[in-house]
């Protein structure tokens, strides 16, 4: 049998800086902030971090060398993804590994980034890999003015829309409810309730997505630290075990922002049950789904929010739009998903400002937000990569 | 990238046959002699059974839009002056789908499962791009 990194390892210290729109701050300032506040959290020191696992890099954000050098830290082991939201998880489960194989004792996962600074990277003409071989990853086509992340996102909502009979006012359950969430969230940009007559009223950006279905754009930093179980124990919080984890999913079969078998680019429009296969962090966790007390997701457009929650199962191919509604993915519901506002209400820090929060929900610390008795909260996103979170509470 | 000049599709040895067709006004497809699939992008092997033996067989131009959207916002700002645009995935009869747009159809009359038939935008460059109409 294979060995398994099932609670060998954990987040022991989370940090930020404030968030918020046009930051004077340079990115490496954020992210000082974060580092710092991160090691204040965990009772660490500088000298105590010898690997970083850098999701989002130049020039939204901070390259793994430049962020060694200008903090002073002694390396031993760096990774850095590819400049896209989709890696979160994987710098999350780089960083585990490398621990849990020795290559590091302590990783600073530090995401540290300016969108309102760098704007222009997002579809403009700055943003050049739109016009990589035969298109971008988000179904980019420039020739024919689909040079957005956005674009991908509405071309898999719309054929969901039609195969489905969903509409947008189903779809607006998804920001009306992580507003609710980021309005109990000190740290949310976004301070005002959403009510689905403005988010049906808000202006069309890429039909069907309208303003509101579209995520932030903002400034600021998080600092997640990753130690051995063994250490966190030792520590001044109570570990947050990565209980479980699989890997981003590629292929014909696969769109970033569609279910299996959506029939978005060159998937098969078949749409089936999960796989086994794709269900493999529930089993290395040791869990059932049904022990998951709340889901966590890259939200960078509210479809996506819907496809995960097929893509893992939740609900039935088809039925993510209905399920939503009701508050069943708010706060008191079924299942809390993005209990902090996610991307689309509290802020655009890559996705990590849901990793802080589910650090804070299983420490017990989530205040007002707190989901009561979660012991197993899970980060999984629509492109099928996930880890799920343990409390040792 | 200008910000005037609305971008060209990159020209790799890979797909190079499938852009010189069109400038002559014919799709072809990059298709398996092996398993016999065509298939899209144009890559170097069949993706389905990993044949090196592709050749280039004409497709009938005629399919249906999978999916479709309107881009409403301005992110480049060559494309400014025709706001609102459609973008639209064409599943052809052959299988693969195609990015592309559609021209002599209003906007709000794009539907998932709309017949369509290939047409040709003019050469820019040397370059002609692929676009359809509502199948007669």
């Amino acid at each position: 049998m294979a060995y398994s990194i099932r609670d060998q390892t954990a987040i022991v210290g989370i940090g930020q800086s404030e968030f918020g729109r046009f930051l004077p701050d340079s990115q490496l300032r954020l992210g000082a902030k974060a580092l710092k506040a991160a090691l204040d959290d965990a009772g660490l020191t500088r000298a105590d971090v010898d690997g970083v696992a850098i999701h989002l890099g130049w020039p939204l954000g901070v390259d793994y060398d430049r962020v060694a050098e200008t903090y002073g830290l002694d390396l031993r082991w760096v990774s850095q993804t590819w400049l896209h939201g989709r890696f979160v998880t994987s710098a999350i489960q780089q960083a585990a590994m490398a621990v849990a194989c020795g290559l590091a004792n302590v990783v600073a996962c530090v995401t540290a980034i300016s969108f309102t600074r760098e704007r222009q990277i997002l579809g403009g003409p700055g943003d050049a890999e739109g016009t990589r071989e035969d298109g971008g990853t988000h179904g980019e086509s420039p020739p024919y003015g689909l040079t957005a992340p956005a674009g991908g996102a509405a071309l898999a909502m719309q054929r969901y829309m039609a195969l489905y009979g969903a509409t947008s006012a189903e779809l607006a359950a998804v920001p009306i409810a992580f507003r609710k969430h980021a309005l109990k969230s000190p740290h949310a940009v976004m301070k005002k309730p959403l009510t689905l007559a403005e988010h049906q009223a808000s202006r069309m950006v890429v039909d069907p997505l309208r303003l509101y279905d579209c995520c932030l754009i903002t400034d600021g930093a998080a600092v997640v630290l990753v130690a051995s179980a063994e250490r966190a124990r030792d520590l001044k919080q109570a570990p947050v075990y990565i209980a479980g984890m699989q890997g981003l999913r590629s292929g014909r079969d696969e769109f970033i922002f569609a279910p299996r078998g959506l029939g978005i680019n060159q998937q098969p429009a078949r749409r089936e049950q999960p796989p086994e296969r794709d269900l493999a962090v529930y089993r290395m966790a040791g869990i059932e789904r049904r022990d998951v007390a709340g889901l966590y997701t890259y939200d960078a457009f509210s479809p996506v929010v819907l496809f995960v929650l097929e893509r893992f199962g939740f609900c039935g191919p088809g039925e993510a739009a209905s399920w939503v509604q009701n508050g069943r993915i708010e706060l008191g519901g079924e299942l809390p998903m993005n209990t902090s506002g996610g991307l689309l209400s509290e802020a655009h820090v890559g996705g990590w400002n849901s990793i802080l929060e589910i650090a804070r929900q299983l420490r017990g610390a989530a205040g007002e937000r707190q989901i009561a008795n979660a012991r197993y909260l899970q980060w999984g996103t629509a492109w099928g990569d996930s880890v799920i979170f343990r409390s040792s509470r | 990238m200008s910000e005037q000049t609305k971008p060209l599709p990159r020209i790799t040895p890979d797909n190079q046959p499938f852009w010189d067709a069109l400038r002559e006004g014919k799709l072809v497809l990059p298709s398996c002699a092996a398993c016999g699939k065509p298939h899209l992008p144009p890559g170097p092997v069949c993706p389905f059974c990993f044949s090196d033996r592709l050749e280039w067989r004409p497709a009938s131009g005629r399919g249906t839009v999978s999916t479709w959207t309107v881009v409403h916002k301005e992110w480049f700002p060559a494309f400014a002056a025709d706001i609102p645009y459609n973008v639209v995935q064409v599943e052809l009869e052959e299988g693969p789908r195609l990015t592309a747009k559609v021209v002599g159809l209003a906007n709000d009359r794009l539907r998932v499962g709309l017949p369509v038939v290939i047409d040709f935008d003019e050469a820019r460059e040397g370059i002609t791009l692929p676009r359809f109409r509502p199948a007669p």
